[in-house]
């Protein structure tokens, strides 16, 4: 009985920490930040052009437009407005 | 016998005549023919006196022939892309995005890369067509990018496929729980195109390298800068795995001359020739006489005895 007790309140005390902490949220949270930050640097190794990056392959990255042009228009405002290297790096660990 | 036969060279050293001449002879020999023009300048129509253009033309018994227009392959290739667009994209997006479309379009690099698509396409399609396909180029240092792009932009799109499966592989992980995301990274319509564009990238590169199928005929005259010229562009095919097999000397003087002027002109060549012949000493030397007339369709014949060899 003891025993029993005492792993409930283990468990509430784990299940606590992590409601107050938020570890599995964060970390998936920031695994989606840096997949977001991939998906955004593809979209700057296929239309780099567009913020006057010359690339080789503009022609043939034309054809995926039809599949990325929604995000186009939001990938170009996010990088526009990016004011220095290291503002965007420490935004990572804001969260 | 090659089936794809390139001419190339320093500009105005002959390479269409050349290869006009080869194309006639080929024809006359009962091949089917087709003389393809990558050069923007082109002045195929010229030779032939008859207006080529981007569509296959038939100039003679068994000779046809094409020159490539850029700015028409670029549009068809933007149109096509609108088309589909507008079964995927929200109408107010298409808008948005037609501008950009039609600004690519008259880029700098995609007139070359339009030229390139037709050539692969012409190289990967029309190969089984024809018994032979010749390929007049524009002049050297257009021509060696032409055919190290299929290298140069593999990597590329190596490069583009394996950053979108991380990023999807990223996204997948950050949504575990959902056992669907697994499928979309193989059907996701943006690595299936690069990857249906890498493998004709591929399949181009293969066919260009076997030196079964392919032939370089590099085209120059007994002086000091073709010379040169043709060294540099040949080592840096050598570089790439393209075999130079012919080497053709266009307009060599008459042996029979008077005049002062062109005997001082006639021995310099000499000199040149020597220089040519024991520098290309493993190559098939083929010396083109400068003939007293035009080169057209009705004479044309008069050089096409020269390039039995090749």
């Amino acid at each position: 009985m003891d025993k029993n007790k005492r792993k409930e309140i283990y468990e509430n005390i784990k299940l606590f920490i992590s409601a107050v902490f938020d570890f599995q949220d964060m970390s998936s949270k920031r695994v989606k930040k840096n997949a977001m930050d991939e998906f955004d640097n593809f979209m700057l190794l296929c239309y780099g052009d567009l913020i006057g990056i010359p690339l080789p392959t503009t022609y043939y990255t034309l054809e995926l437009l039809p599949y990325l042009a929604e995000d186009l228009h939001g990938w170009e405002h996010r990088i526009m407005a990016r004011k220095s290297v290291y503002q965007d790096r420490w935004g990572d660990f804001d969260n | 016998m090659k089936k794809l036969i390139f001419f190339g060279g320093k500009g105005g050293v002959g390479k269409t005549t050349s290869s006009a001449a080869f194309a006639f002879l080929c024809a006359n020999n009962g091949e089917k023919t087709l003389l393809v023009s990558t050069d923007p300048a082109h002045s195929l129509c010229d030779i032939f006196e008859k207006e080529i253009g981007s569509k296959i033309t038939e100039l003679n018994k068994n000779l046809f022939a094409l020159e490539i227009d850029p700015e028409e392959e670029t549009q068809n290739y933007i149109n096509g892309i609108k088309g589909k667009m507008k079964d995927v994209v929200s109408p107010i997006i298409i808008k948005e995005i037609e501008k950009q479309l039609d600004a690519a379009s008259v880029s700098p690099g995609s007139d070359e890369s339009a030229v390139f698509d037709k050539l692969m396409e012409i190289i990967i399609d029309y190969r089984d067509k024809y018994d032979r396909i010749v390929i007049d180029t524009a002049p050297t240092g257009h021509t060696l990018r032409l055919l190290t792009l299929p290298e140069l932009l593999g990597g590329w799109m190596d490069r583009l496929i394996e950053k979108r499966i991380q990023a999807m592989e990223l996204y997948e992980m950050s949504k575990r729980y959902d056992s669907k995301l697994k499928v979309i990274i193989e059907d996701d319509p943006v690595i299936s195109t690069l990857k249906a564009r890498k493998e004709k990238m591929e399949k181009t590169r293969e066919i260009l390298t076997n030196d079964k199928l392919v032939s370089f005929v590099f085209v120059l005259n007994a002086e000091k800068l073709p010379i040169e010229e043709t060294k540099k562009a040949i080592h840096v095919l050598t570089k790439y795995n393209f075999v130079v097999n012919d080497i053709v000397v266009n307009r060599i003087l008459p042996e029979e001359i008077t005049n002062a002027f062109w005997q001082k002109r006639k021995a310099l060549e000499k000199t040149y020739l020597e220089e040519i012949e024991e520098y290309f000493h493993d190559k098939n030397i083929i010396k083109v006489p400068l003939i007293d007339t035009d080169v057209k369709s009705e004479n044309i014949n008069i050089l096409s005895s020269y390039f039995s060899s090749i």
